[in-house]
């Protein structure tokens, strides 16, 4: 079976040699999981689909499924656009990706142990120590504390892309509070809607059983003494631009959604204001930023967090989950000693690549960044979201001579890494109405707790909407896809 | 030999418009300590609200107060007894030599252990716009070398209040050449910790029985390690090592880790505070 652009639905699919294509190999033919699909697909017209789509696209926003990008000057709710194409990952493949995963997640949470206890990892010098000193997110008033269970990451996100060469690299790590798991469920949600009669010739992993399992992990870090724990999630609020995910999620586990004026802290125990009087809270799933957290230890100004949150939970009487002050282990400059601290800790090898960094705070590295901008992407170690991040190829002279500015001024908040071709996947494209390819990424989920982990079999394929675009992120006008794992 | 002290800290809130809303946080009473024992403590209000103790994010014993009713004025009392042992300073000097005393300021394993207080924060930052003229002598010990450094800031900046608050950065303090004792603590600190030295900010109460410096309110000093000694705490705004006269509540990075009291307040209007100390001793108390 061939790719064939005489199908109207695949006119003006062109496939790019350069690039790694997931569907089809160098040769056109379909690759052995896509068969099926294709030929499934190719019983419709491409009419047919794109009804399906709008379809979705409607459900999606009926159900309120959307998003908010902040801009310089508004604010905008949007959809989250979403493919029916999915993207199919086989057995073999997945479970060297869960296995990569499970490592990373573990090999950090050694890592923020250690460098808020006796910082070996800096004392051996492997890690350097300006690294954790210049990190804003490293929290003095972590040092010493023993987090409940020992989970510092319970939640994480890794991003992954798969390169011209085949094989998958790690973007980054997301351990602050990484969203999109939502969409995962929302888009299987839709696609089993929209194309069950596809979906049933697979054999796919279930994504739905992501919320028991991390109330599972939630009430595995309970605090000492207490039975049955009471877990809540914690929002900063209807204005935030994941607010449905953590409204899905409190709602998927059976807990309660609250915010900041929600809770009170007396005596150093956390409560939750009900119709029943005060109910004690046990482990808080927290969606706002450390600084935002307790108005009395970090931002006074903040009306997010509750007074007393910190005390609380230095004192052993509520868990948070991610822990304080996990943040600095998913600092960009960090990630480039990824493969040291998995070494370091764990005494593996990493499973998955990581791309190769320039630290742009040696000088050797800053010149040679200097001189390549051309050839590299330039990002800044702590912006999330795809802000700040410069692509050199795609830059005027002109831009090249400000990005070189910008990072003269400030080497330690930059890192360069060398341009990596997405892989593409099919994607409906409404303009052309037809499948094209597009760069794709995958986010995949990891749970940590007590004795306990779990990676979410499937994952959020981020698929860049716009020709050409290598920035996947939903706030850059990036959509998404189902990702099918399949059963062995 | 031991001193006994009685400390008074007395603070009245009142406000223009009801308060519907509030929260404090104290961090106010004494460090219960090797050489600083604690004998008592009182904390009462004027609205009879039942205090919590709790703790700041560095594990620092605080005291909350959160009114469950609409008020204007408050007044808050604390009382403290608190046994301070007596001793030289001047003993506690380090056994090493001074190659090896800088050679365990360079040495890594140093670097990581005492990092939080090697790190410059935003109340000591030393701005490039200023020179500073104090000159670290290699010649002589780091404990010299901090007295020096006590005495420099003495000389050159003047105790005056009301020039500059809790946010004044050191650029302002080095243009003006004056300010409070956190002023110079924060300027210590820094200086200090420019040459490698780990310097924590204290913040206290000072008996000021030969009329020092930092009479009624809260003090602010602060502390170097000094390898093969400890923790030594140096006076700027009175040119002392700190010693029985000065009583330790908190330490941290600058004043933002320990102001001694935090509050969220809802209300509207004007509000006024005033604030009191008083440092009582009694020589040769029985321990």
């Amino acid at each position: 079976m061939k790719l064939n652009t005489n199908q109207p639905s695949f006119s003006s699919y062109k496939r790019d040699n350069h690039l790694f294509d997931e569907i089809f190999t160098k040769n056109d033919e379909v690759k052995e999981v896509y068969k099926t699909l294709l030929n499934l697909y190719s019983e419709h017209s491409i009419q047919d689909y794109a009804r399906l789509n709008e379809k979705a696209k409607a459900s999606f926003f009926n159900q309120g499924i959307t998003f908010q990008v902040y801009g310089e000057h508004e604010t905008k709710e949007k959809i989250f656009p979403f493919d029916l194409f999915p993207r199919i990952i086989d057995h073999k493949e997945w479970s060297h990706i869960e296995k990569g995963v499970l490592q990373r997640s573990k090999a950090l949470n050694h890592f923020l142990w250690d460098i808020y206890h006796d910082k070996k990892i800096l004392k051996q010098g492997i890690v350097p120590l300006d690294l954790i000193n210049s990190s804003a997110n490293y929290l003095d008033q972590m040092q010493g504390l023993n987090p409940p269970g020992g989970i510092y990451n319970h939640i994480s996100g890794t991003d992954l892309i798969k390169h011209s060469d085949g094989n998958y690299y790690v973007l980054e790590d997301n351990i602050r509070c990484p969203s999109g798991v939502s969409y995962v469920i929302c888009n299987r949600t839709a696609l089993k809607r929209a194309l069950f009669g596809v979906f049933n010739h697979y054999q796919t992993h279930t994504v739905t059983d992501y919320a028991e399992n991390l109330l599972e992990i939630m009430e595995s870090v309970k605090p000492q003494g207490v039975d049955n724990p009471t877990c809540v999630v914690i929002t900063p609020g209807i204005y935030n631009s994941a607010y449905y995910e953590h409204s899905y999620l409190a709602k998927a586990m059976g807990v309660e959604l609250v915010e900041g004026r929600d809770l009170f802290v007396e005596n150093d125990f956390v409560y939750m204001r009900t119709i029943n009087g005060p109910q004690k809270v046990d482990v808080i799933y927290r969606r706002i930023d450390d600084i935002f957290m307790d108005p009395l230890e970090f931002r006074p100004d903040s009306t997010l967090g509750v007074p007393g949150l910190l005390a609380a939970y230095k004192l052993g009487n509520v868990c948070l989950v991610n822990a304080p002050g996990t943040g600095v282990a998913d600092d960009k400059a960090i990630y480039t000693y990824m493969p040291q601290i998995i070494k370091y800790y764990l005494g593996e090898e990493p499973i998955l690549n990581n791309v190769h960094t320039y630290h742009c705070n040696r000088p050797d590295e800053l010149k040679y960044v200097l001189e390549n901008i051309d050839k590299l992407v330039v990002k800044p170690v702590d912006e999330a979201g795809g802000y700040g991040i410069s692509i050199g190829n795609k830059l005027t002279k002109a831009e090249i001579e400000k990005v070189k500015a910008v990072i003269k001024e400030n080497p330690r908040k930059y890192i360069a890494q060398p341009i990596m071709s997405l892989s593409v996947h099919a994607t409906y494209i409404e303009d052309s109405q037809s499948f094209e390819p597009r760069h794709v990424d995958l986010r995949t989920f990891c749970l940590l707790g007590k004795d306990k982990s779990f990676v979410l079999k499937g994952g959020l394929t981020r698929v860049a909407l716009k020709k050409g675009n290598l920035i996947v992120n939903s706030s850059q006008g990036g959509g998404s896809k189902d990702t099918w794992v399949l059963k062995k | 030999m031991a001193l006994n002290y009685v400390i008074k800290y007395a603070a009245t809130n009142t406000y223009e418009n009801f308060v519907d809303e509030a929260l404090w946080q104290f961090l106010i009473a004494p460090l219960n300590a090797k050489s600083q024992q604690v004998i008592s403590s009182e904390f009462k209000n004027s609205l009879h609200i039942p205090v919590e103790k709790s703790i700041n994010g560095y594990g620092f014993e605080t005291f909350r107060v959160h009114p469950k009713k609409r008020f204007k004025s408050i007044d808050f009392e604390a009382e403290f007894h608190v046994i301070k042992d007596q001793f030289n300073p001047f003993e506690k000097t380090s056994d090493l030599s001074i190659e090896e005393e800088i050679s365990e300021l360079n040495s890594l394993n140093f670097k990581v252990e005492h990092s939080a207080f090697l790190k410059s924060t935003t109340l000591t930052k030393l701005p490039v716009s200023h020179e500073i003229d104090f000159v670290y002598d290699e010649e002589v010990s780091i404990f010299e070398n901090l007295k020096n450094l006590n005495n420099w800031i003495f000389d050159i900046f003047s105790f005056k209040t009301d020039v500059t608050d809790v946010d004044t950065d050191l650029d302002m303090i080095l243009e003006e050449k004056q300010g409070v004792c956190q002023d110079f603590t924060h300027l210590f600190c820094a200086i200090a910790r420019s040459y490698r030295i780990p310097t924590r900010y204290i913040s206290g109460y000072l008996h000021q029985g030969n009329g020092y410096f930092g009479d009624s309110q809260m003090h602010a000093w602060a502390e170097a390690f000094i390898p093969g000694c400890g923790w030594v705490g140096f006076d700027p705004t009175n040119n002392l090592i700190a010693a029985e006269n000065h009583i330790k509540v908190a330490d941290g990075k600058d004043y933002s880790d320990c102001p001694p009291i935090k509050g969220i307040v809802y209300t509207s209007g004007k509000n006024h505070t005033k604030y009191s100390v008083e440092v009582h001793a009694q020589q040769n108390a029985q321990q």
